[in-house]
This record gives structure tokens, C-alpha cells and sequence, in this order.
């Protein structure tokens, strides 16, 4: 068993597998990763940066989608 | 050809369209069709499991000829736009955001002092900004100074449908603006759309009243005409106003008037 850390993740508790990269999270809760922007602390993670960028217990991880706007 | 100029984009069609509001995201496609729009606005949202189809960047990429144009809706200080347009030109690749600062949820009248903080620097940065404001011709002249690439003076509140309340300030906006105005917020019918475009304006953006209305795509389509129509009608040149009567048919020589 892998150890589990928890991030928070558009302001809700989110566990998972120690050594999870961000492409990692996406895939784990079902986001494509075309169509959302991820912010990690503040910091917007590029796609290309997404499978080397590790997450650590305490992130906090902003999922952002373009919905319906005027 | 007559192009709508914002930047180094041109665009043939002077109706933007948001897309908030609609009953699904289906009909709002099929009203971003028949309005023929080319800039269409979106809002950053977080992301939810439970509602992937809400995401609309997918569905909206897949129509042609279209550029989006992110919207800061949310924000209520300059500092929270600027980050607010700097993910979503992440997700875009779109230059385009309206910056759109309103901190009272009662009224959702846009903050000219943030507002105008928040365009200077993301002109800065190269954004082009699209400022959504009050009727301020003072304001609008600032935001044109530092690099806006047009100013979206409202003509009534968000959602109202009052209309261009504001028109004499939109006029003289008009007057004194070296970019384009766009009334954005509070058109109700496309009269009203018409009406912004012969007094000049460069474009008018249009959500609730397509959206909320009984069959938006054919709503979209009659903005798209009326706009078109508007701005002809400017381009022809309004005939100007009389305080009295001008004959158009002769009053002299009939059936035996003496002259």
C-alpha cells in the first residue's frame, strides 16, 4: 500500500497516493485534461508541466473550467 | 467590408454573445450558430465531478470562426481579475478578456477604480482588454489611454432588460472614443440593439436576452439582423432632426389652389 496524503482541492479534503503528480489527479477524478486550468498554490500549472509537477500534503489545488458567462 | 476592429482581430460580425443562462448547453450552441457571433464570452468555474457537461470550452472549440472572450465575473479587486485573466488565457489562448469587476451582488454595478487598476496592467501585459463599465465618458477616456482595445459601457444593469438607459452618456462616449464601444448588459430586444448600433456604437454584447427568451437560436438570429441593420443605418447617415414639420409632398399648385 502506498502512503496517502491529502490536498485540498477546490476547497474540499482530497486524498491521494503519495508521489500523485497533477496529470495524475486529473485522471484519478475523471478531468480532461485539455479542457481545465490548474492552479497549485496560486501557481498555474502548464500542461506540459503537469506529469513532473508532484503534489505534497497541504496543496492547495484550484480545477478550473470555462462554463456559461455574459 | 465593414469589420469590427479590436486589436489586431477583425470581425465581420458586431454581435458578441455570452453564454450564461441558457436552459442547456445545446440550445446556447445552437444560439451561438444562428447569432453568427464571433467573440463569445465565457466565466472560469471550478471544476465539478458531478457536472462534467458543464464544461464548455470542448463544445465551443468545435465551432468555426469562433474566438472566445473570458470573462473576470467573480472577481471583486483588481488584483483577483488579473489572476482570474491570467488562467483563463491559460485555457483560452484567447488575447481577449473582459474585465468585469462588480463587488455588490444587489446591483452588479462594476467598481471603476478596480476596474481601471486591473486593465492598466493586463494592457500592459498585452491582454486585449475589454472593460465592462458605467457610462463614464471620463472613465472610458482613461481606459482608452491605457490600452484598451474597446470600452463596454453598460446600458442598463446586468440581466434588467432596461435597455440603453444610459444613451446620452453612450453618445458622448461615442463622440470621444478613439476604439470601439460596445454597450454590453441590459439589452432586452434587438430594437434596442439596432438603436446602439445607428448611434455608433462598434458592437453590443447580448446574454440574458437570448438566452431567457422563448427560443433563443431565433432570438439570436433577429439580434444578428437588427444589428446588422443598426449598423448600415449608421453607416448611411441618420437624417438629421427637426424641432418642426418638413413637407416631403408638394403643399403648392393643387386642384386650384391659388399660389
Amino acid at each position: 500500500m502506498s502512503q496517502m496524503i491529502t490536498i485540498e482541492l477546490n476547497g474540499k479534503q482530497q486524498p491521494l497516493p503519495s508521489g500523485s503528480a497533477v496529470s495524475d489527479l486529473l485522471k484519478i477524478i475523471g478531468a480532461d485534461g485539455k479542457n481545465v486550468a490548474i492552479v497549485v498554490n496560486e501557481q498555474i500549472i502548464r500542461p506540459e508541466n503537469r506529469p513532473a509537477h508532484f503534489l505534497q500534503e497541504g496543496d492547495r489545488v484550484e480545477l478550473l473550467i470555462f462554463a456559461g458567462g455574459g | 467590408m465593414d469589420f469590427l476592429q479590436l486589436g489586431s482581430y477583425t470581425f465581420s460580425s458586431r454581435l458578441i454573445l455570452g453564454t450564461g443562462k441558457f436552459s442547456n448547453a445545446t440550445v446556447m450552441l445552437e444560439a451561438v450558430r444562428a447569432s453568427g457571433a464571433q467573440l463569445v464570452t465565457v466565466a472560469l468555474r471550478r471544476f465539478n465531478r458531478e457536472q462534467p457537461e458543464d464544461d464548455l470550452l470542448g463544445p465551443l472549440s468545435a465551432i468555426e470562426g469562433i474566438t472566445l472572450m473570458p470573462n473576470t465575473s467573480g472577481a471583486s479587486t483588481a488584483a483577483e481579475a488579473v489572476r482570474a485573466a491570467h488562467i483563463a488565457r491559460e485555457l483560452s489562448g484567447s488575447p481577449f478578456i473582459k474585465v468585469e469587476i462588480h463587488p455588490n451582488p444587489q446591483h452588479l454595478m462594476p467598481d471603476p477604480i478596480e476596474t481601471y487598476e486591473a486593465a492598466r496592467i493586463l494592457a500592459k501585459e498585452g491582454f486585449l482588454v475589454m472593460p465592462y463599465i458605467t457610462a463614464d465618458p471620463v472613465l472610458a477616456k482613461r481606459l482608452e489611454e491605457v490600452g484598451c482595445a474597446s470600452v463596454m459601457p453598460l446600458g442598463s444593469a446586468i440581466g434588467s432588460g432596461q435597455g440603453v438607459a444610459t444613451a446620452a452618456m453612450i453618445d458622448i462616449i461615442i463622440r470621444e472614443s478613439g476604439i470601439p464601444v460596445i454597450v454590453d448588459a441590459g439589452l432586452r430586444s434587438p430594437s434596442e440593439a439596432a438603436h446602439a448600433m445607428e448611434m455608433g456604437c462598434g458592437a453590443v454584447l447580448v446574454n440574458s436576452a437570448v438566452a431567457v427568451a422563448g427560443n433563443p437560436p431565433e432570438m439570436a438570429e433577429a439580434f444578428a439582423e437588427a444589428v446588422a441593420a443598426g449598423r448600415k443605418a449608421f453607416h448611411a447617415g441618420l437624417m438629421p432632426k427637426s424641432g418642426s414639420a418638413i413637407a416631403t409632398s408638394p403643399l403648392t399648385a393643387f386642384l386650384g389652389a391659388k399660389e
